[in-house]
Order: C-alpha cells, then structure tokens, then sequence
C-alpha cells in the first residue's frame, strides 16, 4: 500500500483547526478564565448563533454553479422573532410544536431561493440577495424596535439544559442532522454537483433537485440558529444581526469550504466560526479597539486563502 | 500518465468480432432502434433523418466525417438532446424522447461521452458510482461497491487507489473510470462515444475484452470511433453517417476501409464550385510572414515546423480535436504547447509569445466559437466592429462615432453587411452577418496574418461565398490567410495548401493538386491515400 497523500480539502480543514487550535491556546493566554466551569456554557453559547449562520451559508457554496445564500442572517432574525414574538408565551410555543415550525419555515425559504436559482436560472447571488433585502424588511416590519421575551425554555440554550451546556445541542443536534445525511447519498450528490455538474448530470444525477436541497438545508440551518440566536438575546431584534451576514462567509472560506463548491462541510465551517470567534475574543482581552476587529478579520481570511492555494498548488504538481 | 497514442496494426480478425455476428443474426430483436431522428440546432440541421438499430449482443460502429451528426445521436440517445421528430424504441417500447440521461439510464441506455467527465474532487470511487443512487437511497452498501468498482476498474487498468480524488488520476485512466461508471448501471444498450481516443493500447485491448464479454451476455454497443482499424477489429456491423442522415448499414467485412471512406465522403456539393472566386495570383508565393518551428502539440507527440507567406491562403483540418485547433491558437500567440512562433515582417522577426505580442506584429485571429469568444453581445454592431481599433477614431483625445461609422461604411460594402442600424444590437444580426462584422474588425486593423477558425461555421451559404470573396481580396493583397476548416468543400476549393493533423501530430500537407475530399479524409484518418 503506497503511502496516502491526504487530499487537499482534508490539508486545508488541517490548517483550518490549526489556526482555530492556536487561537483557543493564546485565548487560554491571556483570558484562563474563559474556559472555566462557570464560563464554558456561555461561551459557546455566544458561538452558537454565528457558527450556524457559518454552516447554514455552506450548503449553497457547496452545490456550485456560483452558489452563495445571502439571505441567510435575516432568515435567522425571521426564526427568533417569530420564536420570540409569536410563538412562546402561546399555546404554540412549546419546543416540540415551535421547533418544527420554525424549521419549516426556513426550509420553504430556502426552498424558494433553491428554485429561483435551479429552476428559473437566477444568478445565485441575485436569488439570495434579493431574498436578503425581503426578508430584512419582513423583519423590520414584525419589530420596529426589540422586543424581550418571556421567560422560557429558550433561555437555558445559551446557558445550560441540566449539565449540558445548550449550545452543545444548538450546534450539536444539526451537526448530527448533518452527520446523518452524510449516510445517504444526498451529500454526495450535492458535493459531485459542486464539483462537476456535467459529470454528474451526463451520469444521471438530478442536478436541479440537488441544488434546491442544498439551499432547503441551508434554510432549515439559518431557522435553527434563529433559535439559538433567541437563547442568546431573549429578545427579537431585526438589526443587531446583520453583522454575521459577510462574517459567516469568511467563516466558510476560513474552513476550507471551496466556495466554488464540491469540497468541505458544515465542520469545516464551524471550526472557521470558532477561529473568528477566538480572535474577537482575543482582540477584546488585548483591548484592540473594535473599529480594528475587522482589518483582523480581513487578515486571517486572506491569510487562509493563500494557504488554500498554496496547498491546492502543490498537490496538483507538475502538469501530467 | 497515459502513454502514447498510437494507431497500431491490430492482429485481423481477432476472433471476436467474428463470434459476435453469429450470435447477432440469432438475436434479431433490436435493444434499441431509433427511428427517423431529426435535430436542428437554430438553421443548423445536425441530424436530418436518421435510423440505427443495436441488436442484442452486437458492437454496431457508427462512423461519419466531422459534422455528420453523430454526436447529436448520441446526445439523444443518452437524453441530453430531444429529437425534434422520431421515435426511440427500447425492446420494442417506443419513446418520442428520454427525458434525461437519468432516464435513459433508467431504461437501459448508458453512455459515455466524448467529454472525459469527472469530479475531479471527489474520489475515484464517488466517481465510479456518480449518479447511481435516487436523492437519499442509496442501493448497497460501501464494501460492496468498493469492491464492484474495484474489480471492474483492475480489469482495464491497474487498479488506482479508490479513495484519490479523480482528478489526480491521468487522462488514461480518468476515461477508464467513466467507462466503468457506465458498466456498473448495468446497461442494456453501452454507447461509447470516441472513449478509446485517450486510451492506451493496453487499456484499449483490456476494454475490447470487456466489450466482447458483454456480448456474451446480451447487451448491445453503439461504439463511435474514428480509428478505422479499430472498427474493422470490433465491428459486426457499420453504420456510416454523412450530412445527418444513416447512408448505409452493412456487415462487418462486406465493405472494404476505401469503401467507407468514400461513403462518408459523399459527393453532394455543398457551395457552387463557382462562387469561389479564384483572383488570387497563380504564382507562388512571396516572402514568408510566419514561422513555426519545433512545434509540439501533446506531450508525446512529434515535433513539426510549418511556414507561411505572404499572399497564400492555408486549410488546417483534421478530425475534431487532432490538434489542427491547438496550433491555430499558438500561432494567435493564446495556445499551450512546445515551440516558438515567429512573426517575419519588414523590421525583422519577433517572437508571437502572447495575444498581445501577436497583435503587435500584426496576426489578427478570428475565434471558432461566436459568441462567447468573438462577441460583445450587449454592444452594438458599430462598437463590435471599432473596439479593437478605436485608436483610429481618435478626434481630439475622444473617441468619436463618427469616425467610427465612417470606417464601418466601407466595410459594409466590401463584405455585404447586411445591416439595416449600425447602432442596434449585433445579437438582431444573422449569423453570417455577425460573422462578417467580427471578421470587419480583424481587416480594419490591417494584419499582415489573419488566422480563422473554422468561420464559416453555422453561416449561410451566401454570406460563406461573401466571407470567401473577402479573403481571396485579402490574400491578392498579400495577407497570408490560415483558416481551420471543417468543411471539406472549403478546403478543397479555396485552400493553396492543407496541413492535415492527426493525433496532434502535423500528419500531411496537400498542395494545390493533391488537394481532394479523399485525400483529405484518408488523411484524417490515418492513411496516405492516393
């Protein structure tokens, strides 16, 4: 058996939990307390709602064909508003009836945008954008101004649920999902269609269907970090989020997603959340004012990109 | 790696093929019969009327000249393409159309294509089983595909590691493992569209093993190929294809290679002989314009050297992707390959090392595909026309239209451009007018060299004899013209000498009287001909 040359997605996820690994060690530096017992819930709790708007922005990058889903934060706005305002506090908002829901609605959301694109040809960053100004003013419209909420069993997931911290089940339970998916041949495909979409459609795979699944995922995804994001606010608040809209994508290129598509995954786009999160964090500790946060930001990512290449570069060696 | 390509003599009659016809005449129900297939692409007629049938447990050959419509058959076949008239029948089951290459899978029809498609991502075995699955069921487990693909794989090469991402494999065995896709759907009828022109001899004989074990059991293959020995090796029987219509189906053996040959030839005339002015002056040529030297197209292949002058125009031909297109493009100083390319003009010579440089020495080139090569399709048919010569509508630093207008004028003329507003859009012009603006805009930058690929392609037949007429001008005006054709009639009546390519070797060149559509063909397809 010759020696096996990891791949070049598996190199740059390598590098990618690298960089996050180092992070977490100068965090641990300059902040110990950070990962203490008290702590550690919070923290991750902080994680939750931007690593899931990071993997609910991956599926879109990996199906291809230009894919990208910009109207992924405001579709998680929409799910805590419409967790905070319209369902808890009603007969509605119990976690087995409001969590289906709320899933559902951001799955046909991203149905939607997965049709405009593979059906009706919409450029993908057309499609989602246009959605993204949609459902900003969806959210706006529904919450002028933040509205807190009622006390509930949304507030133990950017705590604890009994000794498990709850972010450990926002994020947990899609990974999972994920895992589990990975079993059947939908991520397959998904990844093939990224990564040719002739090859796959000349061999027979539906190309079309595979890419509005993708964006359904992602939809499904953004819905669920609108539940993690109420855990965290106990309010709904159209604007405060916005932010996440460009950091979610450099969390997906930092990763190691191919944004052309057919290569990585929704771990690769956690550990690229955390890597950002940990810098902000650091960057706090170290009193970097926050108007430099995102020349950091900037700097990473670009950092990574080059490495990416760098790696994709040596792999492929001299022309065959 | 693959290792060279060669044309060797195979042994004849290799038995195969032999066992195979007896078994063919027993089984006389078709797998798959289509039926009065037509496609039209725009004014373009790929297939006009065309019927084959593929018997259980035979290799049926389709062979035809660039052009015949083979391809489009196949596309529709596989459903990628619909039919605009006919039927495809499936053990006797008719269909106006499948919908899909998953529905053609679905009812048996397998095809790998001429394209060598990969995800070159993902692994050689996600490659293998690409498309095998429905959206979230998956048919058997891991280890049992890991071991199908595995063992179907090593039976045409030696077995790559599974788990390596595709598009690390080389060309050799990438195209081994798209033909090991189709085995593994189990096909009924396996259509195999020029699949052995990246093989290896040895991948080449392991997949003419597996193609004579299928027979055994019952499929029939549609095998496209422009190798003549390996048709006369595999075939039971032979369709030849010319101008999108099937002009005869025979047994294997009943008609000699010059036979066929001439049937792909045909002798319908395309343009009027007439029509193709010949003001050229009979001399031979002038000084040379462009050198070409130690010109390596493929890795493996043999290096050439080809020379052109002042005042002559040259064909470059060659059956699709043989290397005639990659020399235009190094010539157009855009292409890949070994060599140098030196421009000769009245200041001495310069090397042609970029677009750039080329431009600078004068070679204007005019791209084979229209639209998404030569066009700007949302500019108007004025600024298609000035854009690489604006420098010349210069008024007082700023560009005028006028100008620009007034230059245009006297093409109109010479071209007959048919077009009724130079300001409105070059998409509302015919293809041959396009055509004729894009060429325009290469003469209104006086080069000393125009290069065209394949031009007239997809262009009425009055607006081919304008864009001839222009180039006979041009060459009486000492522009040296090398134009890829893939239209025999062109190169036999307008050309002064043919460079005929082959394997990505320079395999002939014609000159003036030895120029003739047999020539031409025995040469595309590796003989010396008469």
């Amino acid at each position: 058996m010759p020696h096996r040359i990891p791949s070049v997605s598996q190199r740059r996820l390598g590098f990618a939990f690298a960089l996050a690994l180092a992070l977490f060690i100068a965090n641990l530096i300059v902040l110990p307390s950070f990962v203490s017992g008290s702590q550690i819930a919070g923290t991750v709790g902080t994680l939750a709602p931007f690593a899931l708007a990071a993997m609910a922005s991956t599926p879109a990058f990996l199906s291809g064909g230009g894919g990208i889903d910009l109207s992924i934060t405001p579709l998680m706005a929409l799910s805590n508003i419409v967790l905070v305002t319209g369902l808890l506090g009603t007969t509605l908002g119990t976690p087995i009836i409001a969590i289906p829901l709320l899933l559902a609605m951001g799955a046909v959301v991203g149905a939607v945008n997965g049709m405009m694109i593979a059906w009706l040809r919409f450029p993908p960053v057309i499609a989602t954008l246009g959605m993204f100004f949609m459902l900003s003013g969806l959210d706006l419209g529904l919450v002028p101004d933040p509205v807190s909420a009622h006390a509930s069993w949304v507030d133990h997931l950017a705590g604890s649920v009994g000794p498990v911290p709850g972010a450990v089940l926002t994020i947990g339970v899609p990974l999972l999902l994920w895992a589990l998916l990975r079993r059947t041949p939908l991520v397959d495909s998904i990844l093939s269609v990224g990564d040719s979409a002739p090859a796959a459609f000349s061999a027979g795979v539906n190309v079309d269907a595979v890419r509005v699944l993708a964006y359904l995922i992602g939809g499904v995804l953004a819905a669920a970090g609108g539940i993690a994001l109420a855990g965290l606010v106990q309010s709904a608040d159209a604007q405060t989020y916005t932010g996440y809209t460009v950091a979610a994508l450099a969390a997906v290129a930092l990763g190691g997603t191919n944004l052309a598509g057919g290569a990585g995954g929704l771990t690769p786009s956690l550990i690229g959340a955390a890597s950002i999160y940990l810098l902000d964090n650091l960057l706090a500790a170290l009193h970097v004012s926050s108007n430099y946060v995102q020349v950091a930001y900037g700097g990473a990512l670009l950092v990574a990109v080059v490495f990416g290449s760098l790696l994709l570069n040596r792999s492929r060696g001299p022309a065959r | 790696m693959a290792a060279p390509e060669q044309a060797a003599p195979l042994p004849a009659g290799s038995g195969m093929a032999a066992s195979n016809a007896g078994r063919a005449q027993a089984a006389t129900a078709p797998a798959v019969a289509a039926e009065g297939i037509a496609k039209s692409f725009g004014v373009t007629r790929a297939v006009v009327d065309c019927s084959v049938d593929v018997r259980p447990g035979e290799v049926h050959v389709l062979i035809g000249e660039n052009g015949s419509g083979k391809s489009t058959l196949v596309k529709i076949l596989s459903g990628v393409h619909r039919p605009d008239a006919g039927t495809i029948s499936i053990s006797g089951e008719p269909h106006r159309f499948l919908a899909s290459p998953r529905h053609a899978t679905d009812v048996g029809i397998v095809t790998v294509f001429q394209e060598i498609l990969v995800a070159p991502q993902r692994s050689v075995l996600a490659n293998a089983w690409l498309g095998a699955d429905r959206l979230v069921r998956r048919g058997d487990t891991g280890d049992e595909r890991r071991a199908r693909a595995g063992q179907l794989l090593g039976r045409l090469v030696d077995s790559p590691d599974l788990d390596m991402p595709a598009g690390e494999l080389g060309l050799n065995d990438r195209q081994a493992l798209c033909i090991v896709r189709a085995l593994l759907r189990r096909p009924r009828m396996l259509i195999l569209d020029e699949s052995t022109s990246a093989l290896d001899i040895s991948t080449r004989d392991n997949l003419f093993a597996t193609i004579s074990e299928l027979c055994e059991s019952g499929v029939g293959v549609l095998f496209i190929s422009h190798r003549m020995d390996e048709v006369e090796r595999i075939a039971d029987r032979i369709t030849v294809m010319r101008s999108g219509r099937n002009v005869s189906t025979t047994d294997r053996g009943q008609l000699s290679t010059a036979q066929l040959v001439s049937l792909m030839i045909g002798s319908e005339q395309v343009v009027d002989g007439d029509r193709l002015s010949r003001h050229r002056s009979g001399d031979t040529p002038h000084a040379p314009t462009l050198r070409a030297r130690d010109i390596r197209l493929r890795g493996s292949a043999r290096p050439f050297d080809a020379e052109f002058h002042a005042g002559e125009i040259v064909g470059l031909a060659g059956l699709e992707g043989h290397g005639q297109d990659d020399f235009l493009r190094l010539l157009s100083g855009a292409g890949n390959g070994g060599g140098r390319v030196t421009a000769i003009g009245p200041d001495g010579q310069r090397t042609v090392s970029s677009r750039v440089a080329a431009i600078d020495v004068g070679i204007a080139y005019v791209p084979r595909d229209r639209r998404t090569e030569a066009l700007f399709p949302t500019l108007s048919v004025l600024e298609n026309f000035g854009v690489a010569t604006t420098r010349a509508d210069r008024r007082v630093g700023l560009v005028s239209r006028r100008a620009t207008r007034e230059r245009f004028a006297q093409y109109i003329g010479r071209l007959r451009i048919l077009a009724p507003q130079p300001g409105g859009a070059i998409t509302a012009l015919s293809g041959g007018n396009q055509q004729k603006v894009i060429l325009a805009r290469c003469l209104a930058a006086s080069p000393n060299v125009l290069l065209l690929n394949d031009p007239t392609r997809g262009v009425d037949l009055g607006a081919k004899a304008d864009i001839y007429t222009a180039l006979a001008d041009a060459t009486a005006q000492g522009m040296t013209v090398i134009m890829l054709s893939t239209e025999l009639i062109e190169l036999v009546e307008l050309m002064d000498r043919v460079l005929v390519f082959r394997e990505g070797e320079l395999f002939r060149e014609l000159q003036r009287g030895e120029i003739t559509r047999t020539n031409l063909v025995a040469g595309y397809f590796g003989r010396e001909g008469g």
